[in-house]
């Protein structure tokens, strides 16, 4: 049995499109079979909701009278990109104002501005014979501003490690506050609703993949950043962070909600943001590997109290990372999420909403991601 | 019955022995949470006491007869619902359990009855949705 995207577009519009959650489909596909449950189900949706530090957002200002070509640019005193044309801004989710112990970062503009909230504007620039001025203070919001888009160049990162920390001190990471001696391990990835483990090797996921992102509307873009292939698969899964999406939306779409600013203890600023993937049940095959629960995908766990190379330890399938404890070597390691769970079935909840009533229809790609690729480390040189 | 109490002392009382008062006057089962005493003689003490209610109400009584400024501590571990978004970065760094994802939702629940007041899930808030009261 095959569909294809227009069948399941059909079916969508005329509102009779079968959709269940990454979730629920594992019940299905355990008492009726792939091939069975292919024939029932057009879409399945999925859901991360968790920190990617490789975030941010393009903003246009639009010009001043008289106007001025930005060059140094401030956002609640946090520094933005100046190095576009005249009132074209880049700000990143880790960017920092004047003051880097503060708290707050690009992300969190870019989660005021999606909430409404008032944002100061202080920039300078050089003077020119075309763009006189050279300094303006005010405030915009996102209603007032142009565009501003979402683009992250790295999301919903396919699996990723386990931390924990074997020294006698607590280790402030990007996987949160690790108590010495192996007291607890934190993991990020949603499992078995996260978008990347569903459709493991990318044969529905591509550029053009229309998305929930943020609340809004989204699409993927590119592949994302540190995109690899060759990792260890279980059960048809990479054990270790693998392959990742670039990601574009209107934030004028989304909801603060989805879209949240991290002060991560002595690591810094980063940002959680909602995405959901809806998986076209194009096969039974297709629909096999999105059945997979968390019993049968695994993470490796890593010391991270070692700066480099922190080679897995153990393995651990996300059924026991979300039982609250591991063992590893006769200890008791107590466990818990970065990422939120809690989101990530919301995002996949509010998608199967979109696509059963608001006709929110599947993108064929329009470029296939590569099927392989390796990672290059960085060389210095003399 | 078990409850938390703040006690704060004073220099002309932080010498009196506030675990004996509760164990020998009143059979009460007090458990140091944390205490600590400042260069001026002023200092503050979180206590667990567990026994009867009517013996902690007397005991409680007693504790304000010599000076000592005492007050329930409840709710003392604040959890901001719009802030939090339930990732559970604070779970399983609370040594009591405080912190518990609903096995349904997966939403994080909070339970202050358990919560020691020590403050290590607090930094642990990447949305800085707890605050500890004290």
């Amino acid at each position: 049995m095959t569909k294809t995207y227009e069948q399941i577009n059909e079916k969508i519009r005329a509102k009779k499109a079968v959709v269940y959650t990454a979730e629920e489909v594992i019940d299905l596909v355990k008492k009726k079979g792939a091939e069975k449950a292919a024939e029932e189900v057009d879409v399945v949706t999925t859901g991360t909701f968790g920190a990617m530090c490789s975030s941010g957002a393009f903003l246009n200002l639009g010009h001043a009278s008289p106007p001025i070509r930005m060059t140094d640019i401030r956002l609640n005193d946090v520094e933005a990109y100046g190095g576009l044309a005249a009132v074209d801004t880049y700000i990143g989710a880790t960017a920092l104002t004047s003051d880097p112990k503060g708290g707050y970062g690009g992300a969190h503009v870019i989660e005021d501005l999606i909430a409404g909230k008032k944002i100061h504007l202080h920039a300078w620039g050089p003077g020119t014979d075309c763009y006189v001025r050279k300094d303006i203070d005010t405030y915009i919001t996102l209603d007032d501003i142009n565009d501003a888009y979402l683009y992250n160049p790295r999301n919903a990162y396919q699996n990723y490690s386990i931390a924990t920390n074997t020294s006698d001190r607590t280790y402030y990471t990007y996987m949160g506050k690790l108590l010495p001696r192996m007291k607890n391990a934190t993991f990020s990835s949603a499992g078995q609703l996260s978008p990347l483990i569903n459709d493991p090797h990318l044969e529905t996921i591509g550029m053009g993949t229309k998305i929930f992102f943020g609340g809004g509307e989204g699409y993927v873009v590119w592949p994302g950043t540190q995109y690899k292939t060759n990792v260890e698969e279980v059960n048809g899964v990479p054990v270790g962070g693998a392959r990742t999406l670039a990601l574009i939306g209107d934030m004028k779409q989304m909801d603060a909600k989805y879209v949240r600013g991290l002060d991560i203890t002595g690591y810094g600023i980063s940002m959680a943001v909602g995405v959901g993937v809806p998986i076209p049940i194009l096969n039974a095959d297709i629909m096999r590997r999105c059945a997979i629960s968390d019993e049968e995908i695994f993470a490796q766990l890593q010391d991270y109290s070692q700066p480099v190379d922190r080679p897995a330890m153990a393995r651990y399938s996300y059924a026991q990372l979300r039982s609250g404890s591991i063992e590893y070597e006769g200890k008791k390691i107590r466990t818990s999420s970065m990422s939120s769970y809690y989101g990530a079935k919301k995002v996949a909840a509010e998608l199967k909403d979109w696509i059963e009533s608001k006709e929110f229809t599947l993108n064929q790609p329009v470029l296939e991601f590569p099927k392989e690729r390796t990672l290059k480390g960085l060389k210095e040189r003399k | 019955m078990e409850k938390k109490f703040k006690i704060e002392f004073t220099e002309s009382n932080v010498q009196d022995s506030v675990v004996y008062i509760l164990v020998a006057e009143f059979n009460l089962k007090p458990n140091i949470l944390k205490a600590q005493i400042e260069g001026d003689g002023t200092g503050v003490m979180l206590v667990s006491i567990e026994g009867e209610e009517a013996d902690m109400v007397k005991a409680v009584e007693r504790l304000k007869g010599i000076g000592l400024l005492v007050n329930e501590l409840s709710n003392h571990i604040t959890r901001n619902h719009d802030k939090c978004f339930s990732c559970g970065a604070c779970v399983s760094i609370c040594p009591t359990n405080s912190f518990t994802y609903d096995p349904v939702t997966w939403e994080v629940h909070v339970n202050t009855d358990k919560c020691i007041a020590c403050g290590a899930c607090v930094n642990a808030c990447s949305v800085r949705a707890l605050s500890l009261i004290l």
